[in-house]
């Protein structure tokens, strides 16, 4: 115990700095965020500068027509029917290509590549990308908007779904090989069981995402409600805009609260 | 060796077989969601019947797409198509970084407002709500109600959009992050007396960094998606590029375009990815957890 | 009639699980291979259904090679060689019927089996099975629901849907409790004698070896060290398979 104070500051360990990496890492991260700035012209002043050009709009969105938003309630069911149809065909295509896209159901080291490739490429294209390609090839209306969120729906549901198949318990799918059984049938009794729960609640989710996406399927061609917003937008009908949108905003809540009751109810 | 015998009832004293349960619920559930979907195939007014043109003109459309990827990029006028591409991508990804980190550091006040352990109920409460609201509002309304008529048409525009589209989705899974935290160190600090900014920047933040992190570069990812929307309706990025390509139908730039949409993607993805492992590797949490939150982003 | 000769299996990682074993193992015989783990037992039984490839030597199963074989021939062995495992390997949450009936499906179609449309023929086959083991009562509850013991069974009765000529078990009473180890060892006995069945079970305990094994089969490092009746495995076989001798924790406590 009788340690001088030099002897003890010998002993102690020195602050050790920031590692090289974590250094270089900081500093790449902030020259890209000074880079990006400076190519899209990043400033938040207008906010204050224009902000009285802007709040003559802003205030007619706040003087919402609220009885637009029943005068087109076609476009309304249109946008849940659409909604729908999407999340029914994208979801079981979805299922099919992440049995495809996991090691533990899909045993052709090949095969499993090209479907990781080929889900990786869907996945990185915008919605509003498919919306434009459907639009040029099957016209504008729902029909493009239906068959663009299959396009994205199978993306985000092949991508969950073969994440939750990888982490199955694989006892099951031993025994299944044991007695011989083909790649279907231990797909369908080994796997399927155990991935069900989290496979509805993905569906239940993407369901929601083809609420949301309404919008942007509709300013793009793709029918719905949103195809309303685009109309009234470019004949600066603001107050029916606005409407429509506290209406998406209340239908948004509304199937979210419905989803977080079927999933707790069924899932 | 004899199995036939299998089929044999065993001598063991056999209870009794319980019956099958009834199939009438499960096939009930089935036929009513088909008829479900029948019905909304039929209400959505999608005519049906162009689906095939989809598969004749799809066709030439698709080869017409390959072949712009197929010509020497090198070569006048398709080293121009690339370029242009590459530069509108870019425009969408610095669109993205600048949104997301915006976003992001406004969130963080946000998240410590809406998590139970950090505040009273009737703020949490509020904050909740208020993370909710900003969460059911799509980025293109943000940009169409508020961003267009103060910032005019642009990247700005788009960039404050995403930034404050990312704010109700940040704030909710820092505040689900706080929450989720150990609170034996936050006693620990607690109980030597430190002031309750310490506590918050030690106790918890220390604690939920890697993970609010991890959120973070998740929504970076998606808001380069996002920031394609955007530009469709004058907000800046690829989305205006590929707009006026297909009001235009040149397919051969449009194919360029699609293609350095995905490698741009990709190539970010796997980034952000590798970035976001090694963060995670630090912390308590596995990455399948924190993919499993993500979900909702 | 399980035949193995001069058959070695090395793992990519280069540990070597079989080291050049040869066995006989005739029609309807009841076996159990002892040993410490990583002996070699599990490679040996994983082996003989082709679940884990042979590297080298020769291996047929009721005269069709297993070593060699193809995937689809792989396939018909396997459907005669039903499978135990320790840890039970049921779909849990699905009813103990679907379960059995997993047994059989290299028969059903596949369009059927995707749509779980049984034949009346195939739910008669689960319940007979169920039978068996004496648990139809619970044929159509959801297998989590049952007991470490009860899903065992329904297990050897998935295993029984094969109508297999060949049983194989892996440590199948090692997570079970003493009491329970004893009924499923012996409803494995009775089936064997029962139907004729050809069965190779692995345990870890010697005292069960010796109470159910017709024969003993002892391995240490991936090689046979004893090979006779349970009589004749006494402690100097013991030694020689565990290379120590016998103390209290080797033997199934609650049974004296």
């Amino acid at each position: 115990m009788s340690a001088t104070a030099t002897d003890a500051s010998a002993l102690r360990p020195r602050k050790p700095g920031p590692s090289g990496v974590l250094i270089a890492g900081l500093a790449a991260v902030a020259a890209f965020t000074v880079w990006a700035a400076i190519q899209i012209e990043f400033t938040l002043a207008p906010l204050i500068t224009n902000f009285t050009n802007g709040w003559e709009i802003i205030q007619e969105f706040l003087t919402p027509n609220w009885s637009f938003i029943f005068r087109v309630w076609e476009a309304w069911v249109e946008t849940v029917a659409i909604a729908i149809v999407a999340t029914f065909v994208g979801v079981l295509v979805g299922l099919i290509f992440a049995t495809m896209a996991s090691r533990v159901t899909n045993r052709s080291n090949w095969f499993y590549r090209v479907v990781k490739v080929a889900l990786s490429m869907v996945r990185s294209l915008p919605d509003i990308a498919y919306v434009l390609i459907f639009v040029a090839l099957v016209g504008v209306g729902s029909l493009a908007g239906i068959l663009a969120l299959i396009m994205f729906n199978i993306g985000i549901a092949a991508k969950l779904t073969a994440e939750t198949i990888d982490a199955v318990d694989q006892g099951p799918l031993e025994a299944a090989d044991a007695s011989g059984s083909g790649t279907i049938s231990r797909t369908r009794w080994a796997v399927l069981p155990q991935i069900m729960p989290n496979y509805l609640s993905y569906c239940l989710y993407i369901f929601e995402l083809n609420i949301r996406a309404s919008v942007v399927i509709g300013v793009a061609g793709g029918g719905g409600i949103g195809s309303v917003i685009d109309v009234q937008f470019s004949r600066f009908e603001y107050a029916n805009v606005s409407a429509i949108v506290v209406a998406i905003f209340v239908v948004v809540m509304a199937i979210d609260q419905l989803s977080q009751y079927l999933r707790r109810r069924f899932v | 060796m004899s199995t036939a015998n299998l089929t044999q009832r065993p001598d063991v004293t056999p209870a009794k077989r319980p019956t099958e349960p009834s199939k009438t619920r499960s096939t009930l559930v089935w036929l009513g969601l088909l008829a479900l979907v029948g019905v909304s195939a039929w209400l959505s007014g999608a005519r049906w019947s162009e689906l095939g043109s989809l598969f004749t003109e799809g066709w030439r459309y698709f080869l017409l797409m390959g072949q712009g990827l197929v010509h020497n990029p090198f070569s006048e006028p398709y080293s121009e198509y690339w370029t242009l591409a590459f530069d509108k991508m870019m425009e969408s990804v610095y669109m993205a970084w600048i949104g997301t980190l915006m976003g992001a550091l406004i969130s963080i006040p946000f998240g410590f407002l809406a998590a139970r352990n950090v505040s009273g109920r009737v703020t949490v409460q509020v904050s909740r709500a208020f993370l909710n609201l900003i969460r059911a509002v799509p980025e293109l309304v943000f940009a169409i109600v508020i961003m267009l008529p103060i910032l005019g048409f642009g990247p700005l525009a788009g960039t404050v959009a995403l930034g404050v589209g990312a704010v109700g989705t940040l704030g909710k899974l820092t505040a689900e992050a706080l929450e989720g935290i150990d609170m034996g160190p936050v006693e620990a600090v607690r109980a030597s007396g430190a002031s309750k900014v310490s506590v918050l920047r030690w106790a918890f933040w220390s604690q939920v960094l890697p993970e609010v992190l991890a959120f973070w570069l998740y929504r970076f990812e998606i808001n380069i998606r996002a920031s394609a929307v955007l530009g469709v309706i004058g907000a800046g990025g690829i989305g205006s590029l590929l707009s006026q390509l297909f009001s235009k139908r040149e397919w051969e730039q449009i194919g360029i375009t699609l293609a350095v949409i995905v490698i741009v993607t990709v190539l970010v993805d796997m980034i952000s990815g590798a970035v976001r492992h090694r963060i995670i590797a630090g912390s308590a949490k596995s990455e399948r957890r924190i993919q499993e939150e993500t979900v909702a982003l | 009639m399980i035949e193995l000769s001069n058959v070695t299996v090395r793992y990519p990682n280069g540990v070597v699980g079989l080291d050049d074993v040869s066995l006989s193992i005739p029609d309807g015989q009841f076996v159990v291979v002892v040993g410490l783990s990583g002996a070699g037992k599990s490679t040996l039984i994983r082996t003989i259904n082709g679940l884990v490839p042979a590297t080298s030597g020769t291996l047929s199963v009721d005269g069709s090679e297993v070593t060699g074989a193809s995937k689809k021939q792989l396939r018909a062995i396997r459907s005669r060689i039903g499978m135990i495992f320790q840890s039970f390997n049921l779909v849990k949450r699905t009813t103990v019927m679907n379960n059995v009936i997993m047994g059989a499906l290299h028969d059903v179609p596949w369009y059927r089996s995707v749509l779980g449309l049984w034949t009346a023929q195939e739910k008669e086959l689960g319940y007979t099975c169920l039978e068996r083991v004496g648990i139809v009562e619970k044929a159509w509850t959801r297998a989590s629901q049952l007991s470490g013991g009860q899903q065992q069974r329904v297990a050897i009765a998935r295993a029984l849907a094969q109508n297999p000529t060949v049983m194989l078990a892996d440590e199948p009473v090692a997570s079970l409790d003493p009491p329970t180890a004893q009924m499923v060892m012996k409803d494995l006995q009775r089936i064997n004698r029962e139907l004729g069945i050809t069965t190779v079970v692995n345990l870890h305990f010697l005292d069960l070896a010796r109470a159910y094994g017709e024969r003993v089969i002892g391995m240490r490092d991936g090689k046979v060290v004893f090979d006779g009746t349970g009589a004749d495995a006494d402690d100097a076989a013991f030694e020689r398979i565990y290379g120590r001798s016998l103390t209290a924790d080797d033997v199934l406590p609650g049974r004296s």
